[in-house]
């Protein structure tokens, strides 16, 4: 299997897990978004542009699986990959604190460009009480699940990135 | 080479491309909720491509769960029987009263000449097998599709009420929008006899977990703890499906209407089966017949019924 074929059943996995196995400790619905984090991970390990692909293709892929709003996680994700990936240079890959830190971050810019695209859309809402219950679980999700998607990213980049160099 | 030129002639192709890709995505997202566009044939290749792994991952996950609820339901057997017993005769009683009621109800149809009929479903079991976890919108996926006869608009519930509708269809696979997604809404009446209030039940972007039921005016009698059931307006949705009951009502921000908060009937954090309806009918009602005892917990009702009557007969004398 080439590389492409491993990293793209890694995500099927990985978004799998997240909808059908994750959901049973989900808090009111809401549960660890795995895609997010993958795409933050990937952003810091491969660059800006791998970043931004890799966002824009775990977003359409969760939107055509599921069938929620079509194109708001792409769009959200893409962004994050792109601003997450001008950083990939400037840290060390084996450093596993920044990515899993830059994750919270990621979150809440991910939380208030959704948000603002579902006002733009039409839909009104309290905004103070939403993020009571979305984005206060959705964060407590987010760091307990940073570190092991983290890990997974970079060990598999590791062993993809060593095939190439043979 | 001339690749090279023409690269060194507009070093920015690669931020204009990447300005095409989001202004494009930011209008796709806007046409698809409006309707104008639709994701083509790619969203029910998706589907079926995931579909295995989904199955196959959920049904792990509710063997982990059965394990874990046996484990419970054994600890907690004996008092729950008692309980249980409890309410089995209380049930048994209100169900002698329900059938007197009801050969009254029928005796007095004949002689108006009503026809009665009650709505029968065909329906067609299935099991959740994915399940958004992203915020903004509450939809599942079901593990029947095309092949098994469901259909887009279909509805899907389970015993307890009403769940949502089928938005997309595959071959084996559904999409399925609960009543609890910001885009659903559902033609609804208030069961209680002397309210039959109407409203629409909307999802709730502030409470996850509770919908709206909006349009109510403001002098309606609805109140706390009223049973709201759907309508039947509308045309998905068939009559007298329990939604949910209300647990508060709030003035509406314009003044003029109230909403009422909604505490769902289905338990949403627990969705594990659900059924398809494929087709209803009329057809007139079968006859009530009392369901056979369990043995070792026999009980008389219609002694106890008389029991409870007397006394309560002897109270109001007091």
């Amino acid at each position: 299997m080439n590389k492409f074929g491993k990293l793209a059943l890694f995500v099927i996995m990985l978004y799998v897990v997240q909808s059908s196995l994750l959901t049973l400790i989900a808090y009111h619905g809401i549960g660890p978004d795995l895609m997010l984090l993958l795409t933050v991970s990937y952003a810091f390990l491969r660059g800006m542009r791998y970043g931004g692909l890799m966002g824009f293709a775990t977003g359409l892929l969760q939107e055509l699986a599921t069938g929620t709003f079509l194109g708001i996680h792409a769009f959200s994700q893409l962004l994050i990959g792109l601003f997450f990936g001008r950083f990939s240079d400037r840290v060390f890959k084996e450093q596993f604190f920044l990515p899993v830190f830059a994750s919270v971050a990621a979150i809440v810019a991910n939380y208030f460009i959704l948000a603002l695209l579902m006002v733009l859309l039409g839909y009104r809402f309290n905004l103070v009480g939403n993020m009571e219950s979305m984005l206060v679980p959705m964060l407590i999700y987010q760091l307990a699940f940073a570190y092991p998607v983290h890990r997974f990213a970079y060990a598999l980049d590791k062993k993809l990135s060593k095939k190439e160099k043979h | 080479m001339s690749s090279r030129v023409r690269k060194d002639k507009n070093p920015h192709r690669k931020t204009w491309a990447v300005l095409f890709v989001i202004v494009s995505l930011f209008c796709i997202i806007f046409f698809a909720a409006k309707g104008r566009f639709q994701a083509p044939a790619n969203s029910q290749a998706v589907a079926l491509v995931l579909s295995p792994f989904q199955q196959a991952v959920s049904w792990i996950g509710g063997q982990l769960d059965y394990v874990t609820s046996t484990v419970w339901d054994i600890a907690t057997a004996h008092e729950q029987n008692k309980l249980l017993r409890n309410e089995v005769e209380q049930l048994r009683i209100q169900n002698l009263e329900t059938s007197e009621a009801m050969a009254e109800n029928e005796r007095l149809r004949t002689l108006l000449g009503y026809r009665q009929m009650t709505t029968q479903f065909d329906m067609v079991a299935a099991r959740v097998i994915g399940r958004e976890s992203a915020t903004w919108s509450r939809m599942i996926v079901i593990n029947r599709g095309q092949k098994d006869g469901v259909a887009v608009d279909m509805v899907v519930v389970t015993s307890e009420g009403l769940v949502g509708h089928i938005v997309e269809a595959g071959w084996n696979t559904s999409k399925v929008q609960l009543i609890l997604d910001p885009r659903s809404s559902v033609g609804t009446i208030v069961q209680r006899a002397e309210s039959r209030v109407a409203g629409i039940v909307q999802g709730d972007m502030n409470n996850p977990m509770m919908p709206q039921m909006v349009n109510i005016a403001k002098n309606a009698d609805v109140v706390e703890d009223d049973v709201i059931v759907t309508s039947g307006f509308g045309g998905i949705y068939p009559k007298g499906i329990v939604v949910g009951r209300i647990s508060s009502i709030e003035n509406d921000a314009g003044g003029l209407l109230k909403i009422g908060l909604l505490e769902t009937a289905v338990d949403f954090q627990k969705l594990e089966d659900v059924m398809v309806i494929t087709a209803s009918r009329e057809a007139p009602p079968e006859p009530i017949k009392p369901p056979v005892q369990t043995l070792g917990t026999e009980t008389d009702p219609a002694a106890q019924a008389a029991e409870a009557k007397a006394a309560a007969a002897g109270e109001s004398q007091k």
